[in-house]
């Protein structure tokens, strides 16, 4: 009876381990059943390399160019903005903050990470888009510089708690044998901290820039949605979340703006999994 | 005899829990002051006022006053005061890097540059520590992967690229098996024409076999310093004899 309780319970252990791996193997089949019959009728070549989006014009013409680059706008941005912010502001809490700021500050960062998106971008599209406009005297201020604003800011309770907890992590005594040698508190924090807990603020950095790309409503509302090439960060964009998500209510099932939409799916799947990859391969490294 | 460092009445608290207890001694230059006592009798706070490591704890405060070279420690800089008092700590405390850039760490912290003179700084720290031989062929690896003896006389020869005059320990010896035990004594002695030591020890034999002079703490207290040759054999205190001879903790 016990025994049979134990493979009962292995089994089901067992099985709640496979499923993540199932789920992650069957969605991306069906991107690309959907994407790959979708190629069948439209070139993969004039897809990636095609730079107009007109999915309803006869005929129609499905060129993501300006979907990609206008995902990439967002995200280095967004990136560029919230990594030296969050890793600073994950030091300041885990080693110069006195002990009540510190209690705060964590709690209010994490409390940062519990709004919906939607409101983000709603309160971004409310302030922070006129602003941007009357700032930098701009014909709108629905723009990518816009949304690298507001997805940095959901990046970071990522990359600052996270990175708090590997810097946290670091041994007392590696920075107690720096001072001792006569170092300074920032010689300490820059040469001894900072590398000792380079492995989990990568981590950090990847959850964070994970989280920005696949970002869809907060940007649908704030880039301004315009399929085509920005001349600079200033212009708005598309990016590909929110083409998908704009777009897919209104096609008709099947058809090959239907396809059309998956198929930037797969490539959105390719290149999330191409950044987790190469993030992967620099933790292992750095931790060896 | 040069008093290398005067400490005098030297009392500090940790939150409210007194830890010691107006401390008066010196330490007399080349010479290795041995320090022994039972845990929690101030050994350890007070070779770690020396350096003012325990500025780093929030909850040290302090009356009295060290004196380096007749000079206020507390009233130096910390950083200048931490090079020129070196430390080398109970637990082997290798940086997580190779065992050249280890032995670098500080010179390099304190803006020496120059490959040339790195390489000559660091091949003179690791003589004096007596890890030349077995390193030279071994800098890059990282110092993770030496010996827990290796890695204890590393520790020594990293404080040792600082080039201090006083040198700290921390019960160096207390993870280390007889034979690395002895060749870190064994270094020590060597170090003395050079450098002034202060060794907190847990090993009462070692004190006797290393130091010059040895003094006994107790419940924070300085109970009695003295030559080990006085000290171990015939102590004027009664709780010093009761500690030495084991009767005692």
């Amino acid at each position: 009876m016990k025994r049979l309780f134990d493979w009962i319970i292995e089994r089901f252990i067992f099985l709640c381990g496979i499923l993540a791996v199932i789920f992650v193997a069957l969605i991306f089949l069906f991107l690309l059943r959907e994407g790959v019959s979708f190629f069948g009728s439209y070139s993969p070549i004039k897809f990636v390399g095609g730079i107009y989006w007109y999915p309803t014009s006869d005929p129609p013409q499905f060129g993501i160019i300006s979907l990609i680059v206008g995902s990439l706008f967002v995200t280095v941005l967004a990136a560029c903005l919230a990594i030296p912010l969050g890793v600073a502001t994950a030091l300041f809490i885990a080693e110069i903050a006195p002990r009540w700021l510190k209690d705060v500050l964590k709690t209010v960062i994490e409390l940062l990470a519990a709004i919906p998106s939607v409101v983000i971008g709603f309160i971004g599209m409310v302030t922070l888009v006129p602003l941007v406009r009357q700032a930098l005297n701009l014909p709108t201020g629905l723009s990518a510089f816009s949304g690298a604003l507001m997805l940095g800011f959901m990046a970071l309770p990522t990359i600052v708690t996270i990175s708090e907890d590997a810097i946290r992590t670091v041994p007392w005594s590696y920075k107690e044998g720096a001072i001792a040698l006569g170092a300074t508190r920032w010689q300490t924090m820059y040469r001894i901290i900072l590398p000792a807990a380079l492995p989990g603020i990568l981590g950090a950095v990847m959850l964070g820039v994970g989280r920005v790309i696949g970002e869809t409503m907060a940007v649908m509302m704030i880039t301004g949605n315009a399929a085509h090439i920005p001349g600079s960060v200033f212009d708005p964009v598309r990016t590909m979340t929110a083409t998908i998500a704009a777009e897919m209510g209104e096609t008709v099932r099947g058809s090959p703006h239907y396809e059309a939409l998956f198929a930037i799916g797969l490539v959105l799947f390719v290149i999330t999994f191409i950044v987790n990859f190469t993030a992967d391969t620099f933790l292992r490294k750095a931790r060896r | 005899m040069v008093e290398k460092i005067k400490v005098e009445r030297f009392t500090c608290w940790y939150y409210d829990v007194l830890a010691l207890q107006a401390i008066t001694l010196a330490v007399h230059e080349h010479e290795i002051l041995g320090i022994i006592g039972p845990a929690n009798s101030g050994k350890t706070s007070f070779i770690r006022s020396l350096n003012r490591l325990n500025d780093l704890n929030l909850t040290f405060r302090k009356q009295g006053t060290v004196l380096l070279d007749g000079k206020d420690i507390y009233a130096m800089n910390p950083e200048a005061l931490r090079r020129r008092v070196g430390m080398v700590f109970a637990m082997p405390l290798s940086l997580p890097m190779s065992v050249y850039d280890n032995v670098a760490y500080g010179p390099r912290r304190h803006g020496r540059r120059g490959k040339k003179r790195l390489d000559e700084t660091v091949e003179k720290a690791l003589v004096a520590a007596s890890l030349w031989d077995e390193m030279k062929d071994r800098l890059s690896d990282s110092a993770l992967k030496l010996s827990g003896g290796q890695q204890q006389r590393l520790c020594l020869a990293r404080t040792l690229a600082v080039e201090p005059e006083v040198i700290l320990f921390d019960e160096p010896c207390s993870g280390l098996d007889p034979i690395s035990t002895a060749k870190v004594e064994e270094t020590m002695l060597e170090l003395k024409q050079k450098y002034t030591m202060v060794l907190v020890t847990n090993n009462i034999k070692q004190a006797s076999r290393v130091s010059d002079r040895t003094a006994f703490f107790l419940s924070g207290e300085l109970v009695e310093i003295d030559v080990p040759s006085r000290l171990f054999v015939t102590p004027r205190d009664k709780r010093t004899e009761d500690y030495v001879t084991g009767r005692f903790g």
